[in-house]
């Protein structure tokens, strides 16, 4: 086990260093460029040429990388040209607030998504199956922009019960009903899914079936056997679903004006912040490696006929 | 076969035939819309209600006059043509990758699959944003951005396919004949392997859509005056409460093309699970 | 013979008797009679009993105090105040800061800094009085060095500010004592107290330099709120200081709240009472804001709109005929009624808005889709011309929807238009640069203001790069004159230059809406978009 996470973990810092490689290629490659996005377009030659030498970039790329590198491990990230603030103080308190939101989502999605997906699966083509699976199939075939809009008139337009944009500095309940709403409902359907596949393979398996002949209480069954099984894939694909989040939360996030980490950087690639941008892409490729690398892991724990050297590729 | 098999389930059916209008519409678009998309007449027409010079628009117009139906239909060409276009080489580019690297295995698989894993590492929505941004917003980009952003997922498909296939008896048996190998690959792994492929590939165009359809609706879409559904919904969003028909059909334009490829796909998998078990 | 009382107490100008006489006569309005002898120096209650108007009735009860006022607002970076470049950053500066005059929603300046000023009979020397005993909020007494000091800054030869060319007139600053000063001009210019209310003319201390910018760090003013939280892209807390030299305003605080770029949150912002007050909203946010409860639509006519400028010594632009044939294929009436809601006045190509005192009447130009195509084919391009239209959105989606219509009418003439829709932030860096391009320019009292600001060979804001010393000569004539009538004559020819020029489609005047909770009174939209929250208070 130490040596499967051991080469997960060598696996990941790989794929982190060649992401940082590419991030600064695509938006640091061309100095003058960034010059002119740090200084903005008024600036005069000579001022970038000061700049330009200032800040070391007549050294050739490479050095110029190891540099950056070196600076974003020790916690150097840059200032924002933007908002002309460190970026490493801008990003913690955004990342919380993000955290919160999807925080909120999952916990609104997990426990109804499985609710609704073991009920589906428990009896398979019954009446309340394939209500739970159209619903499912309809809430994952409307965007979320589009769930925005229709839950923001209902409870904001016409019933008047929550605010439609985030305005308070700090953290207000209901504030975040709305986008928690929105992006558990495309989610929530997803994972129902998934778990109802996993249940109803689970109840044909020989065991579950020989214990119904024997006439043990579905409930029994399905609490006593076949939940954990049927659980193994639902929970691995959760971990999954936080990459799908952090996709999620720019789109719920702009439109309801929330000031996450989702907005940060959907407007710092609009202004062309290089700092910024830099350090989000990072960041969201931390957020996701460490998913992957605990869904590996969670994956192989949940489901000891797994062996630890190896999962099946495709499953996600 | 399997596509019949599962046409027989009811919602299948029905997502088919939804997704048979769009592409319908897509392809005869010019014949279908009552009017052209791109001209303006008399602003904000209620649906179902005459214009004052007596023209009748089914579904109204938007703020600029033009005719929402007939948006509507020629964005289903903007959303097939660039879906299509854009899950096609994304397809390309993951199966060549894929077979490749399940065939050959080794250093080739190694490089791939890290490639894979580095793109992968990116929320999709960023790679979008990072892509259009810094290369400008068209239909040529969203191609690129999208296959740049799923070719890795299809990748991995296929090479787990192709690595399954790879050790079977039939394949085995034509590399002991000689074969060659890109032979092999598109004439004995790549047939295998297209059932999965088929049920991915129709939820793939639909997230293509979606995908296409939140970059206009994050303004980032295709240029302006070309009829997409998302950007018609970012268009209408500030009238919205008042003029609801205005967003109301092109979400429902997008979600249902999203629906029947669901729908098709759930019946497809279904259909295919039947037959290996018969 | 009435006798108007001035600002100084000294005789009135010569003018003004001539003025009053044009008004008795009906050939000036009320309104333009009011301003202009605001501008020579008679106080306002004078020139308001002259021409019989009721002074403003007393308020029922006194306002409330206290309380704080959030507004939805771009909180961004201010470095400078004399370079602001949007109005809304003047907007928060206004807290802090002040100007030498103020210009009411009625387009009437009072006295502000200033107590009184007297123009010369030419009108090229002006001689302004200080307010005494105002004291900037680090303790120190305004006078006389402080003006110095800013007009000085805005008219150096190193100055990037607006305010060098539109006070480039300034030959001299003559201080007389610490609260007296005058400035000597090369030419007679009849609005300059109106002038120094441009936003770009907030009074700085005299050692702002030796801090600098960026001004959220160095946020000395004379104002009647103090700088208390600056962040940009969050928020911006102004708090009410103690020792302020004028009446004393209503509001405790003053809070602006940056809710990103889209208008639809602001406005459920407001619907939820999340803020007070949101700085702007566009045509297509009516409709709902009417249908709102407990909101208030605030609306001004106002010389604000945009102008789709060609650059004249880019190509294709540098051939006329191509210029002349897209402003023939513009439909600038379908533009307003289509992308504007009708909400506006059609624009005739040459930045002069006929509610403004100066306009002349051109004789109107037609929609001629042929005679576009002859021009065109004429300068070569018989199959038509592939033409690419930048812009950046900066004021709403109407921009984007003005573009698609003036597209559309291109497209009849064989002039294929491309969008390209930047986000508004990339869009102003490349504004003047970009040889075809939609740039929105905001409400100024007078067109000679903005024809100054953008049209004249020298402006620092020239984005059409228009280079015509004719112009420039019959500016200078028109803004010589002080009669209104005798004005809008010499603009005659100012119009006729540009438009014929065909440097632009400006097709329309945009009028200015804004939402406000009903709980805020006291408020007026101005129409520049200037918010004076002195007189605001919360029921």
């Amino acid at each position: 086990m130490t040596r499967y996470a051991a080469i997960k973990l060598a696996e990941a810092l790989a794929v982190m260093l060649a992401v940082s490689f590419l991030v600064y290629l695509v938006l640091e490659a061309n100095a003058r460029d960034v010059a002119v996005k740090v200084l903005g377009q008024f600036s005069t030659e000579p001022q970038r040429d000061l700049w330009l030498a200032e800040n070391g970039y007549n050294q050739p790329f490479i050095v110029r990388y190891l540099r950056w590198l070196w600076n974003f491990v020790r916690g150097d990230w840059g200032v924002s040209s933007h908002y002309r603030e460190p970026v490493a103080v801008m990003l913690p308190p955004r990342l919380l607030r993000t955290g919160i939101l999807a925080g909120l989502a999952l916990l609104v999605m997990v426990p109804a998504s499985f609710v609704l997906g073991i009920l589906a699966g428990m009896r398979e083509g019954t009446r309340t199956d394939r209500a739970i699976s159209f619903a499912s199939v309809v809430t994952t075939s409307v965007p979320e922009f589009a769930s925005a809009v229709f839950l923001s008139a209902i409870f904001v337009f016409w019933l008047g019960w929550l605010p439609g944009a985030s305005t308070t500095p700090g953290f207000a309940w209901e504030e975040v009903v709305l986008p928690v709403l929105v992006l558990a409902l495309y989610a929530t359907g997803y994972l129902a899914r998934i778990t109802r596949a996993s249940m109803a393979e689970v109840m044909m398996q020989p065991y579950v079936r020989t214990a119904l002949m024997k006439g043990a209480s579905p409930a029994r069954i399905v609490f006593r056997h076949a939940l954990r099984n049927a659980l193994v894939a639902p929970i691995t694909v959760i971990m999954l679903q936080i990459p799908w989040l952090l996709s999620g939360v720019i789109v719920v996030e702009v439109y309801f004006a929330y000031k996450g980490f989702g907005t940060l950087l959907y407007e710092a690639s609009l202004n062309g912040d290089v700092a910024l941008i830099e350090a989000c892409a990072m960041v969201s490729v931390l957020v996701i490696v460490v998913t992957q690398l605990a869904s590996d892991v969670l994956y192989t724990l949940l489901n000891p006929r797994i062996s630890f050297a190896r999962r099946p590729d495709g499953a996600a | 076969m399997t596509l019949f098999r599962a046409l027989r389930r009811p919602t299948a059916a029905f997502g088919a035939v939804v997704v048979v209008i769009w592409v319908a519409c897509a392809l005869f678009a010019g014949l279908l819309a009552p009017y052209d998309p791109l001209i303006s007449t008399t602003a904000l027409v209620e649906p179902f209600s005459r214009g004052p010079d007596g023209k009748l628009f089914l579904l109204g117009t938007d703020m600029l006059g033009r005719d929402i139906l007939s948006r509507l239909i020629f964005g289903a060409r903007t959303v097939v043509l660039w879906a299509g276009l854009a899950t096609a080489t994304a397809y390309v580019v993951g199966i060549v990758g894929g077979l490749a690297a399940g065939f050959y295995r080794g250093a080739v698989d190694q490089i791939l699959s890290f490639a894979a894993n580095v793109i992968l590492s990116f929320p999709v929505l960023v790679l979008y944003i990072l892509i259009i941004v810094t290369l400008g917003s068209s239909g040529a980009n969203i191609v690129l951005a999208v296959t740049f952003a799923s070719a890795p997922a299809i990748f991995r498909i296929v090479r787990a396919l192709a690595i399954e296939i790879r050790e079977q008896d039939f394949v085995n048996a034509a590399i002991t004949q000689g074969e060659g190998a890109i032979r092999i690959m598109l004439f004995d792994i790549l047939p295998n392997a297209t059932g999965p492929l088929v049920v991915d590939a129709c939820l793939r165009v639909g997230y293509t859509a979606i995908t296409i359809g939140i970059l206009g609706f994050l303004g980032l879409g295709l240029p302006p005056p070309t009829p997409d559904w998302g950007t018609m919904v970012n268009e209408g969003r500030a009238m919205a409460m008042v003029f609801p028909y205005l967003v109301i059909f092109p979400c429902l334009a997008i979600s249902s093309l999203m629906l029947g490829l669901s729908l098709l796909a759930d019946g497809l998998r279904e259909a295919s699970r039947e037959g290996s078990r018969a | 013979m009435f006798n108007f009382t001035t600002l100084t107490g000294g005789k009135p100008h010569p003018e003004v008797p001539a003025l009053a006489e044009q008004f008795r006569g009906g050939q000036i309005d009320r309104r333009e009679f009011l301003r202009t002898v605001a501008w020579l120096g008679v106080t306002a209650a004078s020139a308001a009993a002259f021409a019989g108007v009721a002074p403003g009735a007393a308020l029922a009860e006194e306002p409330k105090m206290g309380g704080v006022l959030r507004i939805a607002v771009a909180v961004q970076e201010i470095t400078d105040p004399a370079l602001v470049s949007w109005v809304e950053g003047s907007n928060l500066l206004r807290n802090v800061v002040e100007f030498l005059t103020k210009v009411d929603a009625d387009n009437i300046t009072h006295p502000f800094l200033a107590k009184s000023w007297e123009p010369s009979e030419d009108l090229k020397v002006w001689t302004f009085q200080l307010q005494p005993n105002v004291k900037w909020s680090n303790g120190d007494a305004f006078t006389t060095e402080d003006v110095v000091f800013n007009i000085k800054r805005w008219t150096d030869a190193n100055s990037k500010s607006s305010n060098k060319s539109s006070f480039a007139a300034i030959t001299s600053v003559d201080v007389k004592d610490t609260l007296t000063f005058s400035i000597t001009l090369n030419r007679a210019i009849l609005s300059i107290p109106e002038m120094f209310y441009a936003y770009t003319c907030p009074i700085l201390h005299r050692d702002f330099d030796k801090v600098g910018a960026p001004w959220p760090k160095n946020p000395v003013g004379t104002g009647p709120y103090a700088l208390a939280e600056y962040g940009v892209g969050q928020k911006a807390i102004f708090k009410r200081r103690e020792g302020y030299w004028g009446k004393k305003p209503y509001l405790d605080e003053v809070r602006y709240i940056d809710l990103g770029s889209e208008i639809s949150a602001h406005i459920a912002a407001l619907a939820a009472g999340q803020v007070d007050f949101i700085a702007r909203i566009t045509a297509n946010d009516i409709e709902l804001v009417k249908k709102l409860p407990k909101v208030q639509l605030l609306t001004a006519h106002a010389a604000s709109t945009v102008c789709i400028r060609m650059q004249t010594d880019q190509k294709p632009f540098d051939d006329i005929r191509v210029r002349r044939a897209v402003l023939l294929a513009a439909d600038n009436a379908q533009m307003v009624k289509l992308a504007y809601r009708d909400l506006g006045v059609v624009g005739e190509n040459h930045h002069v808005a006929p509610f403004q005192p100066e306009y002349f009447k051109l004789p109107a130009v037609a929609r001629d889709v042929a005679g576009a195509k002859a021009l065109l084919a004429e300068a070569g391009y018989k199959d038509g011309i592939d033409l690419t239209l930048v812009l950046g959105n900066t004021q709403g989606r109407w921009e984007q929807d003005t573009a698609q219509v003036l597209q559309q009418n291109c497209a009849e003439a064989g002039i294929r238009v491309k969008l390209n829709v930047l986000p508004a932030t990339e869009y102003w860096p490349i504004w003047n640069k970009a040889p075809f391009a939609l740039t929105f320019w905001v409400h100024r009292p007078l067109a000679v203001m903005t024809l100054d600001l953008a049209y004249r060979s020298t402006a620092a804001w020239n984005e059409a790069h228009f280079k015509s010393p004719e112009f420039d000569a019959a500016l200078d004539k028109a803004m010589a004159i002080v009669d209104p009538k005798q004005r809008a004559l010499a603009m005659q020819a100012v119009e006729k230059i540009v438009q014929d020029a065909a440097i632009m489609v400006q097709p329309f005047w945009a009028d200015k809406f804004t939402a406000a909770s009903t709980r805020v009174q006291g408020l007026r939209l101005h129409p520049s978009d200037y918010h004076d929250l002195t007189t605001v208070h919360l029921a």
